[in-house]
Parts: structure tokens; sequence; C-alpha cells
């Protein structure tokens, strides 16, 4: 019960959260009026998939932990070590206890919705969560040397086929690649490959490399649901101030 | 020198900040390579102004008072009341103290770089300050009824010729409207009239109706730059540990 409640107030969602609604224009419907969802995937003017939209992830588990399939982390020690402590720890030092959210694996398995906005040189993440984005450079430029880690890292994608492949590198340490608390560092590289498989639905695989915390490359299989005829809301995080009153082990946090 | 130190905390950029430079694809260059900041606005597919890129202003001094070109602020009494207020406690109790970011006037008034991206539909900014963002939706729908007050509110835009027209409502009554701490209200009606110039060149007509704080609609014309060649750094907000350090009354 104790993690639940962390975990509650760490994705900071607001509880009378509204959304509104309002029809997704342009989108496919049945005879009925409803999303056609097993419609096929839109193309861009260009002819490649378009990924626009606001997205959500099927449930939670994922969230709190990259591995809820019962695949194993390839933890180097000191990671393993690292993991372990958090877990003791009911979550208690995640950046999002002062509100300073996610990184890309993160917002990816959170159910909270998130809207890509495409163009044909960069797709912006518009992330409910903490009024966040992120951007993916399509432009193809290279990878910059990692000068400034940063939660959200920097991202470049491009096409293979019909799928988007996203590279991203450059992120700070501080962040943790799920709830539970696996461990990245700023030699971290997520590889996320994007599959509109048809209107409603998106497969995300998410590929996890870092020499200096796992032994071997690893990862989760993600669909993202379309999220039809609702707006996001705002969701500025204001729980900075319950960072003093987060529990462990029955102890007053410090 | 206090303000100053509060205004530099309140916009939260990090001080060993590095932009990192790329040339952005595909846009009018003179013959020795620099960015041309006079050469025509470009135009989207459709037709429409494109305003996308990364723009700021190049002064802070509208981030600090939306009034300071000498406009006179047309407050109700209450209105003037807590603006002095704020003022006399020296911006003490501006939400940034709590990384609660800004609204739609203080964010366009703000010389950090942001990044506006414009599709059909949608027009999304992106904020480098706070690595937050702001939705305007130009599919022609009609602004909501608030029904849950925010910081940003509920923008939807318009083309009247080559200007585009923002319509915003929905904010609440915590944010401040410019970091000296002009009031808003529930009931802020921001019309922002944005038009480019040329390539390199924005004016933002910003127009701020709260019949509960100010007796007529007023509001500065912000002028902004194009920043070419450069891209937005995140930065996330971590000062939340500065409140209690903030002096004030």
């Amino acid at each position: 019960m104790k993690r639940i409640l962390v975990a509650v107030i760490a994705i900071c969602a607001p509880l009378p959260a509204q959304w509104l609604h309002y029809p997704t224009p342009g989108i496919p419907r049945t005879p009925d009026g409803k999303p056609n969802l097993s419609a096929p995937a839109p193309k861009t003017a260009d002819g490649k998939p378009d990924l626009s939209g606001a997205w959500s992830a099927m449930g939670i588990k994922y969230f709190f932990d990259l591995t809820a399939d019962g695949t194993e982390a390839p933890l180097l020690p000191k990671a393993a070590a690292l993991y372990k402590e958090r877990l003791a720890l009911l979550q208690k030092g995640h950046p999002s206890e002062r509100c300073i959210g996610h990184g890309p694996t993160d917002y990816a398995t959170l159910p909270a919705p998130r809207r890509f906005i495409q163009t044909p040189t960069m797709i912006a993440v518009l992330y409910e969560s903490y009024n966040h984005y992120r951007q993916i450079f399509l432009d193809g430029r290279a990878l910059p040397p990692v000068t400034q880690p940063a939660y959200m890292g920097y991202s470049v994608g491009h096409w293979d086929g019909d799928t988007l492949v996203v590279e991203t590198t450059g992120l700070d340490e501080r962040g943790w690649l799920d709830m539970n608390g696996h461990p990245q560092s700023e030699t971290t590289k997520i590889t996320e490959r994007y599959r509109r498989r048809d209107f409603g639905h998106m497969e995300l695989q998410l590929i996890i490399e870092d020499p200096n915390a796992y032994a071997k490359p690893w990862g989760v299989n993600l669909v993202l649901n379309y999220f039809a005829d609702e707006d996001m809301i705002e969701n500025m995080c204001e729980n900075e101030r319950d960072y003093g009153h987060l529990v462990v082990h029955g102890k007053e946090g410090k | 020198m206090r303000r100053t130190l509060l205004a530099v905390i309140a916009i939260s950029a990090p001080l060993g900040a590095q932009w990192l430079h790329y040339p952005t694809p595909g846009i009018p260059r003179t013959p020795d390579g620099k960015p041309n900041l006079s050469a025509p606005a470009p135009k989207t597919a459709d037709g429409k102004p494109d305003l996308s890129g990364i723009w700021s202003t190049a002064d802070m001094k509208y981030l600090a008072n939306l009034a300071a070109d000498g406009i006179e602020v047309p407050f109700q009494p209450w209105a003037a009341a807590l603006y002095k207020e704020r003022r006399e406690n020296q911006g003490k109790g501006h939400p940034s103290e709590r990384c609660l970011t800004h609204g739609v006037t203080d964010f366009d008034a703000l010389s950090v770089g942001w990044k506006l991206l414009q599709t059909p539909g949608t027009i999304a900014i992106l904020y480098e300050a706070y690595n937050h963002y702001r939705q305007i939706l130009l599919d022609g729908r009609p602004l909501p009824e608030p029904t849950q007050p925010a910081y940003m509110g509920y923008s939807v835009g318009h083309w009247e010729g080559d200007t585009l027209v923002v319509d915003s409502r929905g904010f609440n009554d915590i944010g401040w409207l410019d970091d000296g701490g002009h009031p808003q209200t529930e009931a802020l009606h921001v019309t922002e009239r944005f038009r480019r110039r040329d390539f390199g060149h924005m004016d933002i007509q910003l127009i701020i109706d709260d019949p509960k704080a100010y007796t007529k609609p007023w509001g500065p014309t912000l002028h902004l730059e194009l920043h070419a060649d450069e891209e937005l750094i995140e930065s996330i907000c971590e000062n939340e540990k500065d409140a209690p350090h903030m002096v004030g009354k």
C-alpha cells in the first residue's frame, strides 16, 4: 500500500481531472460516428507514416517496472546495488518528488496522454504530465556529443520503412528509467521503434543500452492507444511541497 | 538589485547554458552564409504565413513590467492594491518560486527563446524555460467554457489576413501577468495578434482584457527576433528549493 500511495503522488495527476470532450477533426469514423480505430494508419503529404495525435499507454505496469513481464534487466553489479537500494526505499528519491518530471522511457510508459505534433523535419511530443515536451529531430542531423546531460536527452529519428527509429543520448544520470528505479547514466542510449499499426494503435519497442549499467541491451514492447475526441488538460506539478512528507519504512522523509 | 536577482531566479535559466549551434536547415541566407533576417516572411503550403522558428524578445523589460513603456494600467482598486503589495514585496510569492511557471503574457515577453511549430490544425509553442509548452488550436473550434482554470489557459487562433489572432481564456488567478505582479483573475481574456514582419522579426500585440481587475483592455506590442542556427536547451526548473530563501516582507 505504501508504494501505491507514493506512486500516486509521484505521477502527479490532478484527481478531479476532466478531459475536454471535443470531436477530433478529420479522423476516420464508423457509421455510428465513433472513431474508427482499425482504419489504416494515415500518411503525411510526403508519404511517411503520420504519427500525429494524442496517445496513451495501456496500463501502468511498465511505468513502474520496465521488467514487469518477467524479463530480467541485465544489471551490472553497481547498477544492481543502486536498483536494490531504490526498491528498498519505496521510490523515495525519484525526481518527481521535486516535480522534476520523467524522461523518455517513463513518459513513454505512462498512461497519461501525450500528443505527437509531426512535421517533415521534427516531431514534438507534448506530455500532459508536468506540461513537459520533448523534441525529436528528423532533419538528418547526427546525435551531438554529450555536453549538457538532460532529463529528456537529445533525440534524432529516421524512417526504417514504416517504422520511426528514434535514438536518444545525452541523458542525465539523475533520471530513473522507471518508478522502481532502474538506473540510467550519461552513457545510456535509448532506441525507440514506433510503428503505427493502424489508425488507433501504435507499437513501441523500447531498447535500453548502457555499457556502464547493463551487460547487454534490454527493453520492452508496448502498445499505445489513440486518444480520440478528448483534449489534454494542463497538469503543472505542484507537489513539490509533498517532498518532506514522503514516508519510508514508517519514518518521516528527509 | 534585489529585484534583478529575483528575476534571474524566476526565469530559471541555467547559468552555464550553452546553446547548441546547428545551422537551421532551409532558411534564407546572405551571400556570406549568415541568416538573412530581412528576407520575406515564409508561407506554408496552404498560403498562410509560417510563424515557425525560435523567437524571443530582445530584452527583459516587458517580462519585468508589461507596462514598461509608460502605459497607464487601468487598475480596479483592489488590483492596484495587490500590485503595490507585490512590488513592495519585490516579487516574492511569484509562482516561479515553486517552479510553477509563467502564463501566456509573461512567456511571450520572456527573452529566453521559444520554438513555434506550426501545423495546419495546431501551433505548439515549446518554451525553453521550464521545458513547458502551450497549444494554439487552429481547427476552428470555439473557446470552451472554462471549467478548469490553468496557467496557460485554453487558446484558439484564426487568421485575419497575414495576422494570426489568438484568443485565450480559462486562466487561473494564481498566475501573474508579469514578474512585476500585474494581477489576473479567472475572467482574463488575452488576445495576441502575431504578425511576422519579415524573416527575422515578429510582432505580438498583447491585449489584456480582465474586467474584474482592469477597467479597460490594455497591453504592449512586443517585438521579437528570430534565433537562427541555435537550438533550445533543456531547462527543467529545480529552483523550488529556493523558495524559502526569497527576500521580501
